[in-house]
């Protein structure tokens, strides 16, 4: 069977491009930087804690029950993120000039700091009379930062916590909403903010100048959306079908002809 | 004529087909058990195991409508065996592109690879192009292939043959018969090549956004229009092709007359092929920004698009089944099966496709219930009917007694259990394609866990038939005739 014969070279071949080509897909493989330590605990409530605040020790929930709440983890002492962290979330807060209500939680994981500590340290970002901010230590570290997946090492030798910078977004129901780990743009924080408030979220692009074919067109003198050229491009299938179709018809016609000759 | 090598390169095909459903299944049984807990994935994982089950499932079964098909066709007219070999290699290699790339790369964006996901990478960089490629390759490969049948059959009947139009006639007895099996294939293969054509221009818009670095981008909603014309599309089709092979084999191995094409079987399968095309547009419910039309067509089409197809079939089959002395054995009982399980599918669709349902059932477990209705206790039926069938072929055996009740009990009990478990909670609201529930939704823990040990029962079944029909596989290729 000759077919058979042609089959095995083919099989060959095809084996060795496929071993070739994935060895090299392997070989080049980069792994991509996204972070799914942001996914981990996320729609679960977070821990309930007891928190020591200026008015005295209150429940967690008592804060983000009346507005929602941007949760920050930082300790006083700390040399390294804790201070951009606070800096640049307070500067993004005043740029982005929002007017949707929440407020910010700070919180030390550090067992050794006291509420002075955490008034001088809102006094350096002169955010003490900020009535978004508040500053806050705990008795219940542990269980507050388990249940947003936190975890600080202490190294001794430079006697400072080996930490991430890590915002959680809670709603008014408890819930951890988003995670952002990292110092990052303000269109993440502006999305936290839409999230902890409970708003809908586009995850696509909107139309714009590169789109060439969208499916309709808004019309900013009349305030319509019309049909667009992007419809055209669902009729195509179609259209190309019917081609393709038209054309066996010929040859199958050609075809019988030379058979009946 | 159906030629041995022929017959060789369709006993690969079910090898390769069957060897892919034990995975594929092994991966939809590890999904249930880690939604039930009973198991621990990370999402990625789990993820990456949707999407390759979801591809591998629909890849493999309409590979095996196509082929089942071409080899029925060989009775009628002029195939190519040179066609089918082509199509059975690059099929492997496309497979293999896509295993790699969510297997070894933990590409995870589904199998309907819905923008902008694809381009939102959170696995290996290079998982995205091979993944879309892969897919590329097999929507080009098929397409040549389903346009080669085509031809095939244009050559000997014309276009109007091919519809059957000339069966339209209640009086007239036509100078020139057209079998079911010609129309059905014939306008499924037309489905098959528009929804193809459809992924080969999805696949272009999408590599012209990954390779001009952003001097183009797509517009979501037209590429969600044409990601879900393909898919539910070729999901359709390929069920279509595997009634294609009931109408030729069932009456064959139940001792009756071939079925005959009839004025409203004609009929009906010609309104199937605009109403499946249209169907697709109860996909669109939730798009709100574009007409309210669009919604309506939806529940029309759908509705519509079930009754010729379903209803011709039915009847065809009850007038086959009930009445006479049927000879049963595994090949009717498998399609008389599938028949059931494709009717209980398809009414969990109407039920989903109707709008003020839909509200309440869009994305909800009620999806997969209903496809996996329609696919594993239907569609994969009938190739499953269609393998014993011709693996007898190969063996030159008549003889379908072999008739074993206790597989046909697992396969019954297993599946239907398994999406039984999706029903319910899709009824309850529990969302798909969560790789765990939040604790509110609890129900969905201890239904995924038995769903997950009734499809083991059902896996069980299919193993058994991978190896009864492995040793007929074999020995084609021993066979010197
Ligand atoms: C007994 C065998 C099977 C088992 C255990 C199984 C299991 C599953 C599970 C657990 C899911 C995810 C459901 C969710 O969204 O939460 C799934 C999705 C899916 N299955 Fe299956 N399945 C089986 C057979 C099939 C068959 C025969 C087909 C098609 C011919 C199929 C096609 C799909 C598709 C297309 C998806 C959607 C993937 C996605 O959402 O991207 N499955 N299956
Ligand atoms: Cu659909």
């Amino acid at each position: 069977m000759d077919i058979y014969r042609f089959n095995e070279k083919m099989y060959k071949s095809i084996f060795i491009c496929t071993i070739v080509l994935l060895s090299n897909y392997i070989s080049f493989a980069q792994e991509s930087n996204y972070n799914y330590d942001e996914e981990k605990d996320i729609y679960k409530v977070i821990s309930n804690v007891t928190i020591e605040t200026e008015q005295g020790n209150q429940k967690l929930s008592t804060i983000y029950e009346t507005s929602p709440t941007i949760l920050v983890l930082i300790y006083t002492r700390c040399y390294g993120i804790c201070n951009p962290l606070i800096s640049n979330l307070s500067e993004q807060i005043q740029q982005l000039d929002i007017k949707k209500d929440f407020r910010v939680l700070v919180v030390s994981f550090d067992a050794a700091d006291r509420l002075s500590d955490m008034e001088r340290y809102a006094q350096q970002f002169d955010l003490q009379n900020d009535a978004r901010w508040i500053f806050v230590t705990t008795k219940q570290i542990k269980p507050l930062i388990e249940s947003v997946n936190f975890n600080p090492k202490w190294d001794s030798t430079i006697q400072q916590f080996d930490h991430n910078a890590l915002l959680v977004g809670l709603n008014t129901n408890g819930y951890i909403t988003k995670k952002i780990i990292g110092i990052r743009g303000s269109n993440e924080l502006q999305a936290m903010l839409k999230e902890i408030n409970n708003e809908f979220i586009v995850s696509y692009p909107l139309p714009r100048k590169n789109m060439l074919f969208s499916c309709f067109t808004y019309n900013p003198t009349t305030g319509k959306s019309e049909l667009s050229i992007g419809l055209l491009v669902m009729l195509a299938p179609a259209l190309i079908t019917f081609i393709i179709v038209l054309s066996l018809i010929k040859l199958g016609k050609k075809q019988r002809k030379t058979l009946v000759k | 004529m159906t030629t041995l090598s022929l017959k060789k390169t369709t006993s690969a095909w079910i090898i390769t087909i069957l060897v892919l459903f034990i995975i594929a299944i092994s991966f939809g049984i590890t999904m249930r058990f880690n939604q039930g807990r009973d198991i621990n994935l990370n999402p990625d994982t789990f993820y990456s195991i949707m999407t390759v089950h979801g591809v591998t499932m629909i890849g493999i079964w309409s590979c095996a409508g196509m082929m089942a098909v071409n080899y029925l066709l060989s009775r009628y007219v002029k195939t190519s065996v040179k066609l089918n070999v082509f199509a059975y290699a690059f099929t492997v290699v496309g497979v293999l592109m896509i295993w790699a790339s969510t297997l070894i790369g933990k590409f995870h964006a589904g199998w309907t690879f819905l923008y902008p996901l694809p381009f939102r990478v959170a696995w290996a960089k290079w998982g995205t192009p091979l993944f879309l490629w892969g897919l590329t390759l097999l929507a080009v490969v098929w397409l040549v292939w389903a346009i080669g049948m085509v031809a095939q059959i244009l050559r000997n009947y014309s276009l109007s043959e091919s519809l059957a139009f000339q069966h339209l006639s209640r009086t007239k007895t036509p100078a020139k018969e057209t079998p079911p099996f010609i129309l059905i294939s014939f306008v499924s293969l037309i489905g098959i090549i528009i929804c193809l054509v459809t992924a080969a221009i999805l696949m272009a818009l999408l590599f012209a956004e990954y390779y001009s670095n952003g001097g183009f981008v797509n517009d979501p909603l037209l590429v969600k229009n044409l990601t879900y014309f393909f898919g539910h599309t070729i999901a359709n089709e390929a069920l279509y092709l595997g009634l294609a092979t009931l109408y030729e084999i069932m009456p064959e191995v139940s001792g009756r007359p071939k079925f005959k094409t009839t004025w409203y079987v004609a009929l009906g399968w010609q309104l199937s092929l605009f109403f499946i095309l249209t169907a697709f547009f109860h996909h669109l419910y939730m798009d709100f920004v574009q007409p309210i039309s669009f919604q309506i067509i939806g529940q029309m089409a759908s509705y519509l698009a079930s009754i010729p197809s379903a209803v011709v079939t039915v009847l065809s089959v009850i007038f086959l089944v009930f009445g006479n002395k049927i000879k049963w054995n595994i090949v009717n009982g498998l399609f008389f099966l599938g028949v059931t399980g494709w009717i209980i599918g398809g009414i969990g669709a109407l039920i989903d496709a109707t709008i003020s349902n839909n509200i309440v059932l869009h994305n909800t477990l009620w999806v997969p219930a209903h496809f996996h209705t329609y696919n594993a206790m239907g569609n994969v039926l009938f190739s499953l009917a269609f393998f014993f069938w011709v693996g007898n072929e190969f063996v030159d055996s008549k003889d379908y007694s072999k008739f074993n009740k206790l597989l046909l009990a697992l396969l019954i009990i297993g599946g239907f259990g398994f999406v039984i478990m999706f029903y319910i909670g899709g009824a309850n609201s529990i969302p798909r394609r969560y790789s765990v529930y939040p604790k509110e939704l609890n129900l969905g823990d201890i239904l995924a866990t038995l769903g997950g040990a009734f499809a083991s029962v059902y896996l069980l079944a299919i193993l058994w038939i991978f190896i009864d029909l492995m040793k007929k596989c074999i020995k084609v290729f021993s066979s010197a005739r």
